[in-house]
């Protein structure tokens, strides 16, 4: 009872600290807020649309030009240039202008009817990968149909029904399910992982911050002798006003990317909750660690901050792990990020049981107890250090 | 004149005293020292040798072949000979496959149904179904567009056989009456370091600076008893504009040397693309240095404490790193964030060294960028100068007190 009186006592404490100090105020407020408007207004497509896309027509048959307008009508291509020659079109994709550029030569149409084969050719850029593999993905569909419109006319001509036709261009039809991304939407995987990774660091920074703003302003004494020395108790008491405010931040982003903009979860609301927990506690204990490890505010919150950004790539969201060098493979593990976006993958996103991420779940929880071996080094800063700037 | 030569002389002994004074400080300061230095050092180090294996290769699928044919059996070998996919388990029934996803076995199910082979000897089309794991945008584009190119050739030999030609000529025309060149311009395996990393090493140049800037600047307003900026105990931090050149010139060493490390020698180390003329790197690298400084100093200026720097730079990081249309393309960027991204110079900067170092770019063609960088430039000195007189006055209001 006594300890649950000093807990409120140092929460109430701290909460007269988040109200006075602004910083408190922006990095749980206002910079979510902004995160969350700038991630989801900014991939609000979902698929990269209407791609600018030149021309090189050399052919100018009604055949090239059908194939233009197909070009022009795809979901991710839009022509917006028709250039004279190859050499223009390439210094346009230079100055950015175009992502990719299709050159049809003169006679393509007169070979493709007398069946001689033409060529046409499909320029595009990798320097953006998401322009650059929609470009690709709408060229192959464009020379498939291409090469279909020849055969298409021939049988039907002769009399086939449409699926003999279908069956007879493409023998082997894929059927493609993407599980719990239908639309391919990169809103739903990049927001899912940049807005909670930067959530993170900031959980991690002001739980650095905090303890050492204690020591700055020499408050440390009296936050611990309202614990009776207690450390464990001090810091019970501290953190759960962070841990609160972040919940409540954390639950409204979920609650608005969830179910107003409807982002899938086949994990259901309880996936969602206990993640966001475990993610709460394994940043804050990252923090307080970062602190303990070295008692200065300064490097604590540059560590922290290093760490988490670096993790932001680490976490393999968009190049994988799987993919990288063993020894990174290795290192990933010490990326609370990477524990947290697994988890989200395959309890939240996937729906799969929560057993099949168990080691996730106990190095988040073994995140949280980090602090536990630098208590005493916490303690002993608050009681003998002097603040050095 | 000899008055006038007297202030000169007077006035760029201030400015090389504080550029001596600053340099001092950068070194000194640990955390500084960390941000100028150590960052631009080591981070981008790390940042190539994550992304150095550029591609994923070899992702594990699971196949449940209900079909038990020669043609299913033909499918799974070519898809499985693929340099993207790696048949890794062979389920039972769509269940079991789904489990090996779930424990992160695999990332996609290729499902070959019984009726798969009978359709196609009956003429019809024969259909396999894929299941791709979304987590993982390269490892679904690696195991859909590997079915797809597989199914497409699988499908095109069956074709070459229905129709009994005699040449390989007349079998080509077969399979795809019309030829498509399929070329990749620049970054031609599609890598996922040579795409990005670029654009990390020029924010990564300015991120460095501003807070490296951001730092100092709080290191001396804690300092200082009266928490001002500018000493007010020393005579040669006498004028606003001595203050600005004097500092510009000592971050404008760091930032070179950055600058020069960054754009020539990380590259080079992890053997990413380099078609950058030395000379029209240089034109595009000098506005972006300078405008990077001055945008650091005037940034420097609104925080109060050390810390605050930190929080808002590194915040902004990932955001500014979108905003350059590179992870996301330029013309998908919402106009009200375009408008946004006009204010940091990593825009501009990131995407001018892009064309120049990735595509190969001459100078004419990145003009307009390298417009921009100088203006921005020019503004944020102004700006610069701005803040730091109105810092300068607050110092002397509070000496006079």
């Amino acid at each position: 009872m006594k300890y649950i009186s000093q807990i409120l006592d140092i929460a109430l404490r701290e909460l007269d600290m988040l109200r006075k100090n602004r910083i408190y105020g922006f990095c749980m407020l206002v910079f979510p807020f902004a995160l969350v408007l700038f991630f989801t207004t900014m991939l609000d497509e979902g698929v990269p649309k209407d791609l600018p896309i030149g021309v090189v027509d050399h052919d100018n048959s009604s055949m090239s030009r059908g194939l233009v307008r197909t070009l022009d009508a795809m979901q991710s291509s839009r022509v917006a240039y028709r250039f004279a020659s190859v050499t223009e079109a390439r210094n346009a994709m230079q100055e950015g202008k175009v992502y990719a550029y299709l050159y049809i030569p003169d006679g393509t149409a007169a070979k493709l009817l007398a069946g001689r084969r033409p060529k046409i050719s499909y320029y595009y850029t990798m320097t953006c990968l998401s322009a650059g593999s929609m470009a690709s993905k709408d060229l192959k569909t464009l020379s498939t149909l291409g090469s279909a419109a020849v055969g298409q006319a021939m049988l039907s001509a002769k009399g086939a029904t449409s699926r003999q036709i279908r069956a007879a261009l493409q023998p082997i039809a894929i059927d493609a399910h993407m599980i719990a991304n239908p639309y391919g939407s990169y809103n739903y995987t990049l927001t899912t992982v940049f807005v909670p990774g930067i959530l993170m660091l900031f959980m991690a920074l002001l739980s650095a911050y905090s303890v050492g703003m204690e020591l700055k302003f020499e408050t440390g004494k009296d936050w611990l002798a309202r614990a009776d020395n207690k450390i464990v108790v001090a810091i019970l008491g501290k953190y759960i006003v962070h841990a609160m405010v972040f919940a409540l931040v954390i639950f409204l982003y979920q609650f608005y990317i969830f179910y107003v903009l409807h982002f899938p979860h086949l994990g259901g609301v309880w996936s969602i909750v206990r993640l966001t927990f475990l993610q709460i506690l394994a940043s804050i204990g990252f923090g307080i660690f970062a602190f303990g490890l070295m008692p200065s505010m300064r490097m604590s919150m540059s560590i922290s901050s290093l760490w988490f950004v670096l993790g932001i790539s680490m976490c393999g969201s968009a190049f994988p792990v799987m993919g990288m060098d063993t020894p990174l493979q290795a290192m990933s593990w010490l990326f609370p990020l990477r524990h947290y976006w697994m988890m989200y993958q395959v309890t939240v996103l996937n729906g799969f049981p929560v057993i099949d991420a168990w080691f996730h779940h106990v190095a988040l929880i073994g995140f949280t107890l980090l602090p536990w071996f630098v208590l005493h080094k916490v303690k002993n800063a608050m009681l003998n250090y002097v603040y050095l700037s | 004149m000899s008055i006038f030569l007297n202030r000169l002389r007077e006035h760029f002994a201030d400015v090389f005293y504080i550029w001596w004074h600053e340099m001092v400080k950068v070194v000194k300061d640990e955390g500084v020292l960390m941000f100028l230095v150590i960052v631009p050092l080591g981070y981008p180090l790390l940042y190539s040798w994550i992304y150095n294996n550029e591609a994923v290769h070899e992702v594990p699928v699971a196949v449940v072949d209900q079909s038990h044919s020669a043609l299913s059996r033909q499918f799974i070998h070519d898809c499985d000979a693929t340099a993207d996919v790696d048949v890794k388990y062979y389920a039972e029934d769509l269940d079991e496959a789904r489990s090996l996803v779930s424990r992160q076995l695999c990332k996609g199910i290729y499902l070959i149904p019984s009726d798969f082979a009978t359709n196609i000897s009956r003429g019809e089309q024969g259909t396999i179904s894929v299941y791709c794991d979304m987590s993982l945008m390269l490892a679904y584009k690696a195991v859909y567009q590997t079915a797809m190119v597989e199914a497409g050739r699988l499908g095109a030999g069956l074709n070459i056989k229905k129709a009994g030609n005699y040449t390989k000529r007349e079998d080509a025309i077969t399979a795809q009456p019309l030829a498509v060149d399929e070329v990749t311009m620049f970054n031609p395996s599609g890598g996922y370091g040579s795409c990005v990393l670029p654009a990390v090493l020029m924010l990564i140049l300015q991120q460095a600076l501003a807070l490296g800037i951001g730092m100092a600047a709080g290191t001396a307003r804690e300092r200082n008893k009266n928490g001002q900026l500018i000493p007010n105990d020393d005579p040669h931090y006498r004028g606003a504009y001595q203050i600005v050149w004097g500092k510009a010139l000592c971050y404008g060493m760091t930032g070179a040397i950055a600058a020069a490390y960054l754009s020539m020698a990380v590259p080079r180390m992890f053997s990413f693309p380099q078609l950058a003329d030395g000379k029209t790197l240089f034109l595009m690298l000098l506005p972006y240095t300078i405008a990077c400084i001055f945008f650091g100093m005037t940034v420097s200026c609104l925080v109060r404490y050390r810390e605050n720097v930190m929080l808002l730079m590194v915040f902004v990081s990932v955001p500014l790193l979108f905003l350059t249309g590179v992870s996301w393309p330029q013309s998908s960027i919402p106009g009200a964030w375009q408008g946004v991204s006009w204010l940091f110079p990593s825009t501009f900067g990131v995407r001018a060294f892009i064309r120049v170092n990735s595509m190969g770019a001459t100078i004419n063609q990145i003009l307009p960028d390298i417009r921009i960088l100088w203006i921005q430039a020019a503004a944020y000195l102004g700006l610069a100068c701005l803040v730091y007189r109105h810092q300068f006055r607050l110092a002397r209001k509070y000496a006079s007190d």
